[in-house]
């Protein structure tokens, strides 16, 4: 809803514009309003590569089994599709890692830079706007799918630093949009203001009760300027009650508090961004989002799996090195479980106003900087897709043999109605989309 | 006093009436012999006064609106009557005559002392927090839960250079030292001796002084990696400087660590600061293999323009974290030429409580700093109620009740509510409370009232430790203990803030005026960086003077020297100081005279083409003359073209205001302006406009009401120097700005007794601040120990 409009709706229900800062998110106007049929997408990142032999189903086609990695996934194997044969193939300045994840959803070379990575040239940021921040635009521009955020950049660990290790959401070339992984900063930006009405109402309560005391006690002249003060306490506890009636279509997730955010809080955390990024689609604020497990070159060290080496220093371990291959295995089973909770989560939601449940109408998208850790290629990316909304025939595993994933980009677009004829490098943008539906 | 203007059908009716007594009055002359007895003052008052200022001086609707009041003594009343009353038609009244109403207006409601006879006495206005004295207050309230700092030497960065090594920027420390000036340009070699020019880093640390209240903007250009952090606070991790640490916390204003090529990036950001405190501050570079190194940082502080961030305003010293409410208030009213309290309004209700929440949301993200609590201590709730009770004590500027910690802390607590949120809760109440937004409520003056008075008074702020510990202890219950607590504040940089506020609104600091922009070619050179070194010079001469161990007022107005650097020198043809910076430079006393012929304020009363005589008088009245001027009647915006362009500008002038309507005020303002005309619209000295010479010799009629011959700037300075009503007028004020309210709130003679001691501490303005403070916050606070027993 853009402010003017949303000015007029709040005159609509007797508020004043003043009013604004406390009001809660209202939900999308859009909302319900039927005609277009709702679409969300989700991309969810992932580091340091897979262990494929595990990950990739042996078969093609309908019939196909899944192996240890995407077990978790198991009872949404027909609403998903396992996309083989994707290759990163942007090159250019910048380690794998960085472009791992800064060319992953940019699909484009990054700019040349000072950031130096453990081998290649030194490189910059990304010079082409996101994948999802191109779907976000697109539908930020019609009245009919924007939403309050457009997009939500979420991440789970993500260090405090900006580099293109760190990003992969891009709002243009040179531009990183920075993930926000701390839960408790996510719910007051979503819900920040509705808490803050509630606050306030009690509060303001407490102040007439005491103007009301001092009065007794002043001159005239005094208890003039504290009664207009009164009238103005007054004015905003009757706009706060108003703006309560309007609720919000779902209620604020109820989150845990005092999780430490560090690297054991990490499950708790992913549990956190995930209720929140399906409570804040819910309620109509985006429609587009990225959810971040850590950053490329991910360093987390997943104690509460046993495991008490470094992500990344695993991912270096050779093939031959059984231990580590096991570790990595449950690594990737356990994230495979946090795209299951958050499948599972948007699957019990009946679509508000729509058909099915949001499961049915938000596609999740789970990519990973690299296909394989310890080689440190971009060939054969981890690709899943789990969810509905987008037309695709799901249900299937894929071998596209060695395409680009600049087209799998195109093809995301297109199914938003969004008619690019290519996405990123000039090189990878023949062909058009990959056929999925 | 002030003499407003007449509408035309009011002055028709005096010249009728005034023909008519002439007319009576020569008759009278040619009868010669039978001469009446001569009138008495009441009744020379009642014939020629009453019909404007009313039977007794209370004033009469569209005639003088204002009452017939002030601080004249009686022989400068008796000489501006005989001068200029009653209006239109002085003659009528000789001196004798003058003299006799003067004493009758004197004893019947003029003076404080009748006025005191005759009426109550005014009472102080109501007042909220102003803006300043809200965000003051706010940045010392939470400031006093942690470490305080003061503002370090100016003199620099601590600067540290590093080797790096890939990931690694500090592989290995090359040089320590301090740096001055935030603008290097490394090319393609290294910073320093010892280091490759290949891969090098840099940490600037130190504090950031801010001198005046307002939004910064910070600009950045280099082409390598560099982050700029101001007032964060320093976390952990902070000094770890590889590549790819996740340790650090703090979030850097301008994030520009990655580069984009070879080209030069430019990022900005803004913030808002409190003047006269200082900030943390700290910027980290480092160049890694690209062909030429570089950094600038510069800033655009409030109304002026870029520069290089440098000295002064750098330090190496620590800071701590400033908390600053920068919501956007509706300004204060200042219809009065001072900002104040006195009204309040829904969006300033709004601005107050949503700044509240803000504010709430930062106690609580560090509210482990803040109230000592750690997450896993025992006792964390009781230990945050005593933080709740000790933030609601120092907002309320007294000891908290029973009742009200109560209200205030307790039940915020009680409802199965999270800690957090309790506090949140608590906080929000008290920054919203009245009893923190209106400073002077309620009845009851007691000592606590005194320490706020004193802290608003100097600070704008809120009372330190100190301060209320003296409360406590019942130690400022004498004039000695209050002064003595005065003296110790006014040593304080927030008085020298607060006084520094004073003086820009003074002198036409405070405000960005596009009188400023000359024309070009008329006026080669003076350009926005000479604009930016006359402010620095003025600003600079004054906080010299005030902050001098002299303190002396007579110098603000005599001083025949100018603070010059190299390119003021050179543009005003003054001989360039030795030494860089800003130097004093000796001038031809009879040319410069203090602030009256400083270029800053000579060009900002000006015209972009020409200079402004009317400007010039105008501030001269009204600022450094102590006189009162209503806004004209009518504006006429004045128009060069259509002048005969032979005339010079005191020609056009006169001519412009030559109506009586007019020469109400102008009389008084056009003399003043005429006696700078030796100084041109960019405020150099100037012998001849155009082929004319330039006259600056001019009648003027001072506020004291004698007849004066004044010769040019010099003796402009003297008269101000030497009258009663100017001195007067800078003390009120001053007085206005620093307690928010008028002197006879608290006394009518509080203006004639801070006079007395000004005059006797040789014009020591820091000592005035020091007795009007000390005056101010006693007053109506019953001595306890004679209250009690």
């Amino acid at each position: 809803m853009n402010l003017s409009t949303r000015r007029n709706f709040l005159r609509q229900l007797g508020l004043s514009a003043a009013a604004l800062p406390f009001l809660p998110a209202l939900p999308s106007l859009a909302q319900g309003n039927g005609a277009a049929k709702m679409q969300r997408i989700i991309f969810l990142f992932t580091p340091n590569g897979t262990i494929p032999p595990e990950f990739w189903p042996d078969q093609t086609g309908p019939d196909f089994q899944l192996k240890r990695i995407l077990a978790p996934l198991e009872s949404f194997k027909s609403r998903m599709i396992t996309l083989k044969g994707v290759h990163n193939k942007i090159r250019g300045d910048g380690d794998g890692h960085m472009r791992g994840i800064s060319c992953l959803l940019t699909a484009d070379e990054l700019l040349p830079g000072n950031i130096q990575g453990g081998s290649d040239k030194p490189a910059g940021w990304a010079r082409n706007i996101s994948i999802d921040q191109e779907i976000k635009n697109f539908l930020q521009a019609r009245p009919e799918t924007a939403t309050r955020f457009g997009s939500l950049e979420l991440g789970v660990a993500v260090p405090n630093r900006a580099d293109p290790w760190t990003r992969e959401s891009y709002a243009g070339p040179n531009q990183p949009l920075a993930p926000l992984s701390d839960p408790y900063a996510a719910f007051d930006k979503f819900y920040g203001q509705s808490k803050d009405r509630e606050n306030l109402g009690s509060v303001l309560d407490e102040v007439r009760d005491d103007l009301k005391k001092i009065s007794s006690n002043i001159d005239p002249e005094e208890r003039e300027l504290l009664d207009k003060h009164a009238t103005f306490v007054r004015e905003m506890e009757q706009d706060l009650q108003s703006a309560n009636t309007q609720n919000l279509m779902f209620p604020p997730p109820a989150l845990e508090q005092g999780v430490a955010l560090d690297n054991d809080g990490i499950p708790k955390i992913s549990t956190m961004q995930a209720d929140l990024l399906v409570n804040a689609f819910a309620n109509g604020m985006a429609r587009v989002a990225t959810l971040q497990y850590t950053n490329s070159v991910g360093q987390a060290r997943m104690r509460w799996l046993n495991i008490h080496e470094d992500h990344h220093g695993l991912s270096h371990e050779p093939d031959s090195n059984a231990d580590a291959q096991e570790k990595l295995i449950k690594i990737n089973i356990w994230l495979a479980e946090q795209l299951a909770y958050l499948a599972k989560k948007l699957d019990s939601i009946p679509e508000p106003g729509g058909q099915g449940s949001m499961l049915d109408n938000t596609t999740i998208v789970w990519t990973n900087e690299l296909g394989k850790g310890n080689s440190h290629s971009l060939d054969n990316i981890p690709f899943v897709l789990v969810g509905g909304g987008l037309g695709f025939k799901t249900g299937q595993a894929m071998d596209f043999g060695n395409v680009t994933h600049n087209r799998l980009w195109v093809s995301l677009a297109h199914a938003f109605g969004h008619f690019i004829p290519s996405f990123g490098h000039k090189d990878f943008g023949q062909g058009g989309p990959l056929m999925l539906s | 006093m002030n003499f407003p203007p007449k509408n035309p059908a009011g002055l028709w009716r005096i010249r009728e009436v005034l023909r008519i007594s002439i007319f009576l009055g020569l008759t009278g002359c040619l009868l010669a012999q039978d001469v009446p007895a001569p009138l008495s003052g009441e009744a020379i008052y009642s014939k020629h006064c009453a019909s404007c200022h009313g039977k007794n001086g209370e004033g009469v609707k569209d005639e003088v609106d204002e009452p017939l009041q002030g601080e004249r003594s009686l022989v400068s009343l008796a000489k501006y009557i005989d001068k200029r009353m009653p209006e239109d038609e002085p003659e009528i009244l000789n001196a004798e005559e003058s003299q006799r109403v003067a004493e009758y207006i004197m004893g019947a409601f003029y003076s404080p002392e009748a006025r005191a006879k005759n009426s109550a006495p005014p009472k102080m206005a109501v007042a909220r927090l102003t803006n300043r004295q809200y965000r003051e207050s706010i940045a010392d309230l939470l400031g006093s839960f942690g470490k305080t700092t003061v503002p370090g030497e100016g003199k620099g960065l601590k600067a540290q250079y590093f080797q790096s090594d890939g990931m690694n920027k500090k592989a290995r420390k090359a040089l320590d030292r301090e740096d001055t000036r935030l603008e290097f340009d490394f090319a393609e070699g290294p910073p320093a001796e010892g280091i490759s020019p290949e891969q090098f880093s840099i940490a600037w640390d130190g504090s950031l002084i801010a001198p005046a209240s307002g939004w910064y903007e910070f600009r950045l250009s280099t082409p390598n990696g560099a982050r700029v952090y101001v007032n964060g606070e320093r976390q952990e991790g902070d000094g770890n400087f590889r590549d790819d640490s996740g340790a650090k916390r703090q979030t850097a204003l301008i994030d520009s660590w990655v580069s984009s090529g070879p080209e030069m990036r430019v990022e900005t950001a803004r913030i808002f600061l409190l003047g006269g405190r200082s900030y943390p501050f700290r910027l980290d570079y480092f160049k890694f293999k690209e062909a030429r190194g570089s950094v600038k940082l510069e800033w655009k502080q409030p109304r002026a323009d870029w520069t290089v961030l440098s000295t002064p305003y750098l330090s190496p010293a620590e800071a701590a974290y400033v908390t600053i409410a920068d919501k956007a208030f509706p300004p204060d009213d200042a219809s009065e030429g001072y900002e104040r309290g006195t009204e309040v309004s829904k969006a300033w209700h709004e601005a107050v409580t949503s700044s509240a929440v803000e504010i709430s949301n930062g106690v609580v993200a560090r509210l482990r700093r803040l109230s000592g609590a750690k997450d896993e201590d025992a006792d964390r709730l009781p230990k945050l109620k005593d933080f709740c009770a000790s933030f609601a004590e120092r907002a309320f500027r007294r000891p908290l009740t029973d009742e009200l910690r109560q209200m205030y802390v307790e039940k915020a607590f009680a409802e199965g509510v999270s800690p957090d949120q309790a506090v949140k809760r608590s906080v929000i109440l008290v920054l919203t409370s009245p009893r923190f937004l209106y400073p002077e409520l309620g009845k009851e003056k007691d000592e606590f009232t005194v320490a706020s008075r004193l802290a608003l008074g100097l600070w704008d702020s809120l009372p330190d430790k100190a301060l209320v510990d003296a409360a406590k202890a019942g130690q400022l219950r004498t004039p000695e203990q209050v002064k003595a607590q005065a003296q110790r504040m006014a040593a304080d940089p927030r008085t020298r803030a607060k006084t520094n506020e004073f003086f820009q609104r003074w002198l036409k600091l405070d405000a960005e005026s596009d009188l400023l922009q000359k024309d070009a070619e008329d006026y080669p050179g003076f350009d926005a960086a000479l604009v930016a070194d006359l402010r620095r010079s003025l600003e600079l001469f004054v906080e010299q003077v005030v902050w001098s161990e002299k303190s002396d007022y007579r110098e603000l107005l005599e001083a025949d020297y100018l603070l010059c650097n190299e390119r003021i020198a050179k543009f005003y043809g003054l001989p360039v100081p030795e030494g860089g910076g800003f130097q004093a430079v000796k001038c031809d006393p009879a040319q410069r005279s203090g602030v009256v012929t400083h270029p800053y304020l000579l060009a900002r009363l000006a015209h972009h083409d020409t200079t402004s005589p009317i400007h010039r008088g105008v501030f001269l009245t009204r600022n450094v003359l102590g006189g009162l001027l209503k806004p004209p009647p009518e504006a006429i915006a004045f128009e060069d073209h259509k002048f005969d362009p032979k005339m010079t500008m005191r020609e056009k002038i006169a001519e412009m205001t030559r109506n009586a309507n007019c020469m109400t005020c102008h009389e008084t303002i056009n003399p003043l302006g005429f006696s700078l005309e030796n100084f041109d619209a960019v405020g150099r000295f100037r012998t001849m406009e155009k082929d004319r010479p330039i006259d600056p010799v001019v009648d003027y009629i001072s506020q004291d009401g004698e007849q004066l011959k004044l010769h040019g700037p010099r003796e402009l300075a003297e008269h101000a120097v030497a009258s009663e009503a100017a001195r007067r007028g800078f003390i009120r004020q001053l007085f206005q700005y620093e307690l928010k309210q008028n002197p006879p709130a608290y006394g009518l003679d509080t203006l004639v007794k801070l006079d007395a001691t000004f005059n006797a501490s040789g014009e020591n303005i820091r000592q005035l601040l020091i007795e009007m403070n000390s005056l101010a916050a006693s007053h109506g606070v019953k001595n306890p120990d004679q209250a009690s027993r």
